[in-house]
């Protein structure tokens, strides 16, 4: 398995318990939906999943091994191999797109030859191709979140968490990201993605997990379970 | 962390110095102010020490011997001296060389004769001390030894001098420490800035697996750019300044011995750039360690 969860579950600081109780196994080369209404707590999940933040019961494994418990080093390979879709994307608004997307190469220390190869490559498969030197700042709600799928998976990572990635995207725009999604689960990588698009969970046929209020209340293949 | 990766890692610093210009101009002047002032003190002190160790190296304990002292006596007395603690040197001046000294001094070519024949001068020893502070405490041991009956040495004036260049001393080194505090501050509170504007970029570095050092190393350099560049800059004034005063000095003020440029140009370049590149990277350390926990 490459994410376990055991009993985890989240309370804020302020008293909220957005997730209780989850128990979930995922294996290599899943594509799983994360889905439940506004509130539900696929966004917490997500936090939790990718160690933003810590759980505040429970034990998360990933590839066999606490998350909790990792030295710095593995910290740093764990999240070399997990490309990340924010739902606000955060993006660096002064700069370019290419300065968006290359930053993830930079920070992990890639030749400077291989970092202009791959940057417009991989605009092209978000559908961004040409568009290096735009400003994000000038470009569409659509288009930002773009550029983040395309940073979060320019590292070919072994897992892809997307929180919303279509959350702004129009059918035909969200089709062809869910198009590059299948792809990129095609070649390997196990996606999480949360969404509350049930048009998109519907016809991509994929497991889904579905949350209320912090439950996990349903698992299983295929259709929309709220 | 690859060598290579400064590439990535110097316009990161530079771009962050430029969109917080400033704070960062604050620094590097705080920083320019700091160390000159340092710089300037530290040349200040060199200078007294150098005027003082003349004047200390003048300060003897003359002790008279009485005049029915017998050579062999003298010879013991001479003993004597040498074992008192804190005693350099011990020499016997006889009597006809002090005469020879003051008819010298007066420009009298024979002051014997003029004062009827006799020299009215004692034998006396002229004692150095090898720690200027320990010269009163020789004076009094000196005085307690038997055919000695006078002890001369330049009391009130000694003391004073060396109590005030001594607290001169203390007082640059305070007012040194307090300016390098302000500039560790101030170089502390621009990399605190950086960081708090360059948040997003430092979270995204964590999320794709930035390794620690290549999170930290933009704001260490640019700590230490920040240090450089003041250092470079106080220097300049610096050795502008001092050859200045040192001419002024010298023409105006001939009793005073102000060292020149050529003597002290090195190590002022070396502690003022070491100064700098030092405060540049404590001050960036501090923030780092308090606002980048990976
Ligand atoms: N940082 C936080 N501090 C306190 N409470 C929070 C925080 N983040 C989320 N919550 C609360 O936790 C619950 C779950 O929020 P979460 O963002 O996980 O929901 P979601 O399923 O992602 O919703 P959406 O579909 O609107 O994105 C909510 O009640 C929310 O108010
Ligand atoms: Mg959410």
């Amino acid at each position: 398995m490459l994410i376990q969860t055991f009993n985890v579950g989240k309370t804020y600081k302020n008293g909220i318990a957005a997730l209780t109780d989850i128990n979930l196994s995922i294996d290599y080369g899943e594509f799983v939906f994360l889905t439940g209404a506004s509130g539900a707590g696929k966004s917490t999940l997500i936090r939790l999943l990718f160690r933003e933040e810590p759980p505040t019961a429970g034990q998360i494994m990933i590839g066999g091994r606490s998350v909790t418990r990792l030295t710095v080093p593995e910290m740093v390979r764990l999240r070399r191999n997990t490309g990340v879709v924010f739902q606000d994307f955060r993006l660096m608004e002064k700069g370019t797109v290419f300065d968006n997307v290359s930053f993830a190469l930079k920070a992990v220390e890639r030749p400077w030859p291989e970092i202009r190869r791959r940057v417009p490559e991989v605009l092209e498969r978000v559908g961004l191709g040409g568009r290096e030197h735009e400003h994000v700042m000038n470009l569409s709600g659509g288009e930002q979140q773009r550029v983040a799928v395309a940073r979060a998976i320019i590292n070919n990572p072994l897992i892809l968490f997307a929180d919303e990635p279509t959350g702004d995207l129009d059918p035909k725009t969200s089709g062809e990201l869910m198009q590059l999604f299948d792809e990129i689960n095609k070649e390997g990588t196990t996606i999480v993605m949360a969404t509350h698009d049930q048009i998109i969970v519907e016809r991509m046929q994929k497991r889904v997990l579905t949350l209320k209020s912090g439950h996990l209340i349903g698992d299983a293949v295929g259709g929309w379970q709220l | 962390m690859k060598l290579s990766s400064f590439r990535y890692i110097a316009p990161q610093c530079f771009k962050s110095m430029r969109n917080n210009g400033w704070m960062t101009a604050a620094a590097i002047i705080t920083i320019t102010i700091s160390l000159f002032l340092c710089a300037f003190f530290w040349l200040l002190l060199l200078n007294i020490n150098a005027n003082v160790t003349d004047v200390e190296k003048d300060v003897r304990v003359l002790a008279y011997v009485d005049f029915d002292v017998v050579p062999a006596e003298r010879k013991e007395i001479e003993q004597e001296l040498k074992w008192i603690a804190g005693v350099a040197d011990v020499s016997f001046v006889p009597k006809e060389q002090g005469i020879h000294t003051l008819e010298e001094r007066y420009g009298d070519s024979d002051l014997v004769e003029s004062l009827g024949g006799v020299n009215p001068l004692p034998d006396m020893f002229s004692i150095t001390a090898i720690d200027t502070n320990q010269v009163s405490a020789i004076a009094e041991a000196v005085s307690q030894i038997e055919g000695i009956y006078e002890v001369q040495y330049g009391e009130g004036t000694v003391e004073k001098l060396l109590s005030l260049t001594d607290g001169l001393r203390k007082f640059g080194y305070v007012i040194m420490g307090l300016l390098a505090l302000c500039a560790v501050v101030l170089i502390a509170m621009a990399t605190r800035l950086t960081v708090q504007t360059r948040k997003k970029e430092i979270m995204v570095m964590k999320w794709v697996g930035a390794t620690d050092a290549f999170i930290r190393w933009p704001f260490i350099l640019e700590g230490m750019i920040l240090g450089l560049v003041g250092a470079v800059l106080a220097l300049g004034l610096l050795l502008f300044l001092y050859s200045r005063a040192a001419l002024y000095v010298s023409i105006n003020i001939g009793f005073l011995n102000i060292l020149p440029l050529s003597a002290v140009w090195a190590p002022a370049t070396g502690f003022t750039l070491a100064a700098g590149f030092l405060l540049g990277l404590i001050g960036s350390m501090f923030p780092l360690a308090r606002f980048l926990d990976v």
